[in-house]
């Protein structure tokens, strides 16, 4: 079928049916001379559905599909394409699902506009100024390189007409599509309308997230486009950092849940004879799901870790985890996380789980001489 | 340059003039703080200490700064003002570094961190 509809081919479209060209041998052309005698035309009059086979300009075409029912069944017939259809006509119109809930995520605007202002610098000057929704987008517009097909992206998020015109039209039941009129085409030609058929059906199954994303849009219709682009640049991306603060989506089993980390940057730490350990960057993050306490988010050692792995606890005294999750909770979580990180370890009292010097007793532990300096 | 970094970035000619000093007080990890600023010949016999006492007495803040003003009191409830790493034993002069604003007026700067501590290594 995709040959067909690939192909240069003359194809004949007649009674919601697709005909094939006929192609005759003498043992076809017996056959077909048997189905067009007389009484069987009588027949065909009587039922215009049997039409097997029909003459069109001297050439014979022979019955192969109905069109509708090929729509109807396209998603089992041609998957493949029926997604990347089913896609591509989603994204023109930015109807994917993640845009309007990311925008909409409770979580994500607590993550952008109440703990994200705390650990950036936002004033330029000595002045500590009011900071808006608005300014924090600035800034991070300021800040961060988004590449342009976003503030085109923008552009089609904030024209709401085309999806207004088509609720309308879902709306007031008018059909989604029209059928080709009877005549030749190419195959070609046919495939066009027919990947356009399978997208009108595809908006007028999405008539509940059409709907939707109007109602969001139009929230963030007197929005500046360069917050939208920003905005829908968060969505698609799932993560952002700002001078060394960042958030991350994080993965596929927590799906919508994020990890908000900030960056220690390089640090010192000292041993019990007051000699220096350069500790390299690293990123300290809670989740949004619990549980709530802070970790590392790389390979990491540190002497309040206690081993030498990716996504460790940091080991803290007298830390009771909130149950809730705030803004506030975050911001005191990761301060916690990074204090104990910086300013936590005593060198004399070489507390935590490992020493910084080695106390040449027989049990395995954390070597930091390569951090010495 | 980092938080614990110890060395004194303080340029020997640029301790001899007269530069205004600008002290910033962070809660915690904050990116931002209070921020005082002291004329030449203000400040140079007080100790660091004195002079963070007086920006955290200030009592003409606007809403922005007193909410700051809270977070530094929440973390100083068991915590110490830090500098660098360092407890701010001394004068300003000794943890400054030199910045300029974007006008080209230098100034000495001392940033300070009001850390609550978190020991650590007990669960």
């Amino acid at each position: 079928m995709r040959q067909v509809l690939n192909s240069e081919m003359e194809l004949l479209v007649a009674s919601d049916f697709i005909y094939l060209p006929l192609l005759l041998d003498p043992e076809i052309e017996k056959e077909t001379q048997t189905l067009l005698q007389p009484e069987k035309q009588l027949e065909k009059l009587k039922n215009p559905v049997s039409n097997t086979i029909i003459k069109h300009d001297d050439k014979y075409f022979v019955k192969a599909f109905r069109i509708p029912s090929f729509l109807d069944n396209y998603q089992a017939i041609n998957p493949y394409s029926y997604k990347r259809l089913r896609n591509d006509c989603l994204k023109k119109y930015q109807l994917e699902r993640e845009v309007d809930d990311i925008l909409l995520s409770e979580t994500l605007r607590t993550i952008l506009f109440q703990i994200m202002p705390y650990f950036i610098k936002k004033n330029k000057g000595l002045k500590r100024n009011k900071f808006n929704d608005e300014h924090i987008l600035d800034l991070v517009h300021e800040k961060v390189e988004i590449p342009a097909r976003y503030f085109e992206a923008a552009k089609t998020f904030q024209n709401l007409g085309p999806l207004k015109e088509i609720l309308k039209d879902l709306e007031d039941q008018k059909p989604v599509f029209k059928l080709p009129e009877n005549g030749l085409y190419s195959g070609q030609q046919l495939r066009d309308w027919l990947y356009q058929a399978v997208q009108a059906k595809v908006l007028a199954s999405e008539h509940h997230r059409i709907a939707e994303a109007l109602q969001v849009r139009e929230q963030f219709n007197l929005a500046k486009p360069e917050h939208i682009a920003t905005l829908l640049y968060i969505a698609d991306s799932g993560a952002l950092e700002v001078d060394g603060f960042g958030f991350t989506l994080s993965n596929a089993y927590y799906k919508g849940e994020y990890l908000i980390y900030k960056r220690t940057g390089d640090y010192i730490l000292k041993d019990y004879y007051a000699r220096s350990y350069l500790f390299p960057d690293c990123r300290v993050a809670v989740s949004t799901c619990t549980p709530f306490r802070p970790f590392v988010m790389e390979k990491y050692k540190h002497p309040f870790l206690l081993a030498h792995k990716a996504g460790q606890e940091i080991c803290m005294k007298n830390f009771a985890p909130s149950n809730e999750l705030t803004a506030q909770n975050v911001i005191r979580m990761l301060e916690e996380g990074l204090t104990a990180m910086h300013y936590g370890y005593d060198g004399r009292k070489r507390n935590g789980y490992h020493s910084l010097d080695k106390m040449w007793v027989h049990i395995p532990t954390i070597d930091f001489e390569d951090y010495r300096i | 340059m980092t938080d614990t970094e110890t060395k004194k970035a303080l340029l020997i000619d640029e301790a001899e003039k007269l530069l205004p000093l600008v002290i910033e007080i962070m809660p915690g990890h904050a990116a931002e703080g209070l921020v005082d600023i002291y004329e030449p010949g203000s400040y140079e016999a007080k100790s660091l200490r004195k002079l963070c006492q007086r920006t955290l007495n200030k009592k003409n803040l606007t809403i922005e700064e007193q909410l700051i003003a809270e977070d530094v009191d929440r973390q100083l409830d068991g915590g110490k003002l830090l500098c660098r790493g360092q407890e701010i034993d001394g004068t300003a002069l000794e943890f400054a570094i030199s910045e300029q604003t974007e006008a080209g007026e230098k100034y000495f700067y001392v940033p300070i961190r009001a850390i609550k501590p978190q020991e650590g290594g007990d669960d």
